[in-house]
């Protein structure tokens, strides 16, 4: 029997169908992290302002910090651990490791989704327009550039090019 | 969070009667009520989601006099709509554009940031109790940190008001709709927002209950342009420092109807009719420019730190008239 404090409710979360009972003032991110387990979406600030909480409500990367759990069922929900293909990475996940584009690490699920939505809507986004996409996704480690420069690749490589990493990001110039 | 009764309506009806109940608080996206709600500055018995009610709410249509934008359509919705795309309302499509980031621009609503709460760091932290709060016994910005804060049309309490979009749409002589007790009224946009902004009024006039359904801009006749522009301490993702609206009508290269409107510089997005008014029957030009911005903020009253505002007001104003005319 469910706790008379908590609703139950079904989740649909990189495909899979989840069950689970919360309480129905809990935000899509606890809801995610701590009745789902699923911890790859970060924790950040709560209030709508670092991004590192972004995951895809039916492909529309929004904050799951300000999203009321509730609000999410029967939608499709897609966060980082939904990115690869079984063993096979995303290009951008396969770009950031390459390039050292995540470094402490904590932003990257957040960037990612975000990043993951732009190179669905744009197949060739220019440099100013992936930095207008990201505004909202803060890095307090990589300073952007190297970024940039993964979702520049990432997008190459999802135009089917065979794209590599310029010599001066991978060894300075 | 502190726990709610969380209800989902189906109907206007539905959701008006649950939020007339003592202590009820409406949510569209709740950009800003979930942040309230973490803050512990507000702990409401009973949040009314007004989202299941989009299909009504949401979308921007041609109502034969002109374009309905529903409370519940978002900000990127606004900022890419095919209907804003001509000139006349230019300062609606750029103001919802250049609000937050992307990521919140995906879900926040119309209605939820032309109503959303002032963004004072004194009001919105638990750690302080101030007047407009309710919590204290005078307006802590008044003598304190307020470089953020008002510098016109204050009276006992310095917020601005935080919507980009607000000035925006009176510039464009924005109507508004909403329901209450069974009923829709349309009013003129500046009825929103109350005449004497004093501590003890909340940001808009909307009674208890009382909902939001639409802005409503007129068609445009003649050559009718609009812009808007704001200064920030960054360039992407930062409130706005001060921020101006203006639409013109041009006929033979006179302006022959003009509007402008403030934004980040008092309780209420500010109308600035008189220098308005100065530019009509004037041909397009710097002197004429110079002279509304100069109006723009007569009458100012800046506080202990942000006298700063007035010289970036006049110079937004100008150069928003600039390039509306251009």
């Amino acid at each position: 029997m469910t706790d008379p404090g908590k609703v139950l409710a079904t989740f649909f979360v990189n495909g899979e169908r989840h069950e689970c009972a919360f309480a129905p003032h809990k935000t899509l991110l606890e809801v995610l992290r701590e009745d789902l387990q699923l911890t790859g979406t970060k924790h950040g600030c709560e209030l709508g302002e670092c991004g590192a909480c972004t995951v895809q409500i039916d492909g529309v990367p929004v904050l799951s910090c300000l999203v009321v759990a509730l609000e999410a069922v029967g939608k499709q929900i897609r966060t980082v651990e939904g990115l690869a293909d079984g063993p096979t990475l995303h290009p951008l996940q396969e770009t950031f490791a390459d390039l050292g584009a995540a470094q402490c690490g904590y932003c990257t699920p957040g960037v990612l989704m975000t990043a993951e939505a732009l190179l669905r809507r744009d197949r060739c986004p220019s440099r100013d327009t992936i930095k207008q996409c990201l505004a909202g996704n803060l890095c307090r480690c990589t300073g952007y550039l190297k970024i940039f420069e993964a979702v520049e690749l990432a997008a190459a490589r999802l135009r089917g090019e065979p794209a590599e990493p310029r010599k001066e990001t991978i060894h300075g110039s | 969070m502190k726990p709610f009764t969380y209800v989902l309506p189906h109907t206007l009806a539905e959701a008006h009667t649950a939020a007339k109940k003592a202590g009820a608080v409406l949510k569209g996206a709740g950009i800003d009520l979930v942040d309230r709600l973490k803050e512990r500055i507000e702990a409401p018995p009973e949040v009314v989601n007004l989202l299941p009610l989009k299909n009504d709410l949401a979308g921007i249509a041609d109502d034969g006099g002109g374009l309905r934008i529903g409370a519940l359509t978002t900000l990127r919705q606004i900022a890419e709509a095919a209907a804003l795309q001509g000139p006349a309302f230019g300062a609606v499509r750029i103001a919802a554009g250049l609000t937050a980031t992307p990521l919140v621009r995906n879900r926040a609503t119309l209605g939820g940031n032309l109503l959303q709460l002032a963004r004072c760091w004194y009001l919105r932290s638990a750690a302080f109790g101030c007047l407009h709060g309710g919590k204290g016994p005078t307006c802590l910005a008044m003598t304190g940190e307020n470089r953020y804060h008002s510098i016109l049309g204050w009276h006992d309490c310095v917020r601005v008001h935080p919507s980009n979009l607000a000035p925006a749409l009176l510039a464009c002589g924005a109507e508004y709709t909403t329901f209450f007790d069974g009923k829709q009224e349309r009013r003129p946009l500046a009825a929103l927002f109350p005449d004497e902004p004093t501590a003890q009024k909340a940001e808009h006039t909307l009674r208890d209950g009382e909902i939001l359904v639409a802005i409503h801009l007129p068609k445009p006749s003649g050559d009718v342009r609009s812009t808007y522009q704001e200064t920030r301490e960054k360039d992407s993702f930062d409130w706005a420092t001060t921020a101006a609206a203006v639409q013109v009508t041009l006929q033979d290269g006179t302006i022959t109807d003009a509007s402008i409107v403030l934004g980040a510089v008092s309780p209420v997005p500010r109308p600035r009719a008189e220098a308005a008014k100065s530019l009509i029957g004037k041909k397009p030009g710097d002197a004429a420019f110079l002279k509304a911005a100069e109006m723009a903020v007569a009458g100012a009253s800046p506080l202990s730190q942000n006298a700063y505002k007035l010289s970036l007001c006049k110079a937004i104003v100008r150069a928003a008239l600039t390039e509306v005319t251009r």
